[in-house]
């Protein structure tokens, strides 16, 4: 092999990307050619320095796939933002959402709402740089909730909407489909009768509400509230979140979306 | 979970294989997309549609060994369109970067990074898919549909190039 081999084959070497008899070859050249060692070294240099690239790269909002049933718009799938824990460090987490951030985590059926809540992005800003996480005790458990929009709701509209995605959560746990119906509107039913698989989580255990946010209304009437928990399931590293839409028909409650994050 | 069992698992429906799938991948094919567009929106945009195109065809997938492969064409696929797109549009402000990623290396990386960007366009698209991908010659020459040499050439010629801009050989070296 000459220098001018050596040189077209030196990436293909360094990528490990040749014959056993090539990458001998190629290595007994560098050994006895002070040149091509040099220009061996200077590749080797730049390509350690392109691998590294990547990994510091560290996904702050990710990618999340709304399960199939989801109706969403085109293209419509979402950067997710990223867990947030009940803690201290948490606080600090939230409090770097933006409020646009928060307005496109809301589903599709009330996309329409978008564009009033950007218009009101920089009141909500305000609050936002406010936000503070409590812990609040709900139907026995303590739970972690985050102040998206204090004041918002009276406190009996937001416990009621807080206690029906909790229930719903225990339902799908219990892998009880018949009490999901139950809480669910039309639509909802629909889906659950079309897809229960995407429902029921019976397989898994352990299940802790980590944190939730207090609910939000939009203009036509339909509560918002994520929450996020953990369970035993080993697909996930720590947490994952269930997004709800909620809406009062007839004087109950009813859950008539529900959608799941990352 | 290896790819081969996570893509099975998508296959059948698991959207939770899915986002598994996506947190090994979703850093190098980040990083690829942002060297062929240069632009954090558009990569972010081009990731983004790509996984949504990738999960909503998942079952297309005949082998799913080949998932890398697979999804980095996709990505490679959804950049090109934007590259094509922007060109007909005329940025009136730049937006604000959005913050999808954050980078958290050494500054000479990202030196590094930005050396790529101003590479040519067959050369980045190389370069990400060869170093960030990690993929093979042959994989490479599949996924922009050229013959291996072609690859193989681009890759000495962007190598020599950064080179250049990253390690500047001295006076000596040069008359060697």
């Amino acid at each position: 092999m000459n220098c001018s081999d050596v040189r077209d084959q030196l990436e293909s070497y360094i990528a490990d990307d040749v014959t056993d008899v090539e990458s001998m070859r190629i290595a007994e050249h560098l050994g006895g050619c002070e040149s091509c060692a040099a220009a061996y070294e200077r590749t080797r240099s730049v390509v350690a320095d392109l691998k590294g690239i990547s990994d510091a790269f560290v996904p702050r909002d990710r990618f999340a796939p709304r399960p199939a049933y989801t109706s969403c718009p085109a293209g419509g799938w979402l950067w997710r933002t990223i867990a947030v824990a009940a803690s201290a460090v948490a606080i600090a987490a939230v409090g770097a959402l933006s409020v646009p951030a928060i307005a496109r985590e809301l589903p599709f059926g009330v996309a329409k709402e978008f564009d009033a809540l950007e218009d009101r992005a920089e009141d909500l800003q305000q609050q936002v740089d406010e936000l503070t996480v409590r812990l609040e005790t709900i139907d026995g458990e303590q739970v972690a909730m985050v102040d998206t929009t204090p004041g918002d709701l009276a406190p009996e509209e937001a416990a009621a909407v807080q206690q029906l995605a909790m229930d719903f959560i225990r339902g799908q746990y219990a892998g009880d489909v018949a009490a999901l119906e139950a809480m669910g509107t039309d639509r909802l039913k629909a889906d659950l009768a079309a897809r229960p698989g995407d429902y029921v989580r019976d397989g898994a255990e352990g299940l802790t509400f980590a944190q939730m946010t207090e609910p939000a209304r939009a203009e036509d009437g339909t509560y918002l509230i994520f929450v996020r928990l953990m369970d035993s399931g080993d697909w996930s590293e720590s947490q994952y979140q269930e997004d709800f839409e909620i809406k009062l028909i007839d004087g109950r409650y009813l859950v008539d979306f529900m959608g799941m994050d990352a | 979970m290896e790819d081969y069992e996570l893509v099975r698992r998508a296959q059948a429906g698991d959207a939770r294989a899915f986002t598994t799938l996506v947190r090994h991948h979703e850093r190098s094919l980040y990083a690829t997309a942002y060297a062929i567009t240069r632009s954090q929106w558009d990569a972010a945009d081009a990731v983004q549609d790509a996984l949504a195109d990738a999960y909503a065809g998942i079952r297309s997938l005949r082998d799913p060994d080949r998932f890398g492969a697979w999804v980095s064409r996709i990505v490679v696929n959804e950049c090109n369109s934007l590259l094509r797109k922007r060109v007909r549009v005329v940025p009136v402000e730049e937006p604000p970067e959005p913050q999808a990623f954050v980078w958290d290396g050494p500054e000479d990386g990202m030196d590094l990074m930005r050396a790529v960007q101003r590479l040519s366009p067959d050369h980045r698209e190389v370069v990400a898919l060869r170093y960030f991908r990690d993929m093979k010659l042959g994989e490479i020459a599949d996924v922009l549909g050229c013959p291996t040499g072609t690859v193989k050439s681009r890759l000495n010629r962007a190598l020599a190039s950064l080179e250049a801009v990253m390690c500047p050989r001295t006076e000596e070296e040069v008359s060697r």
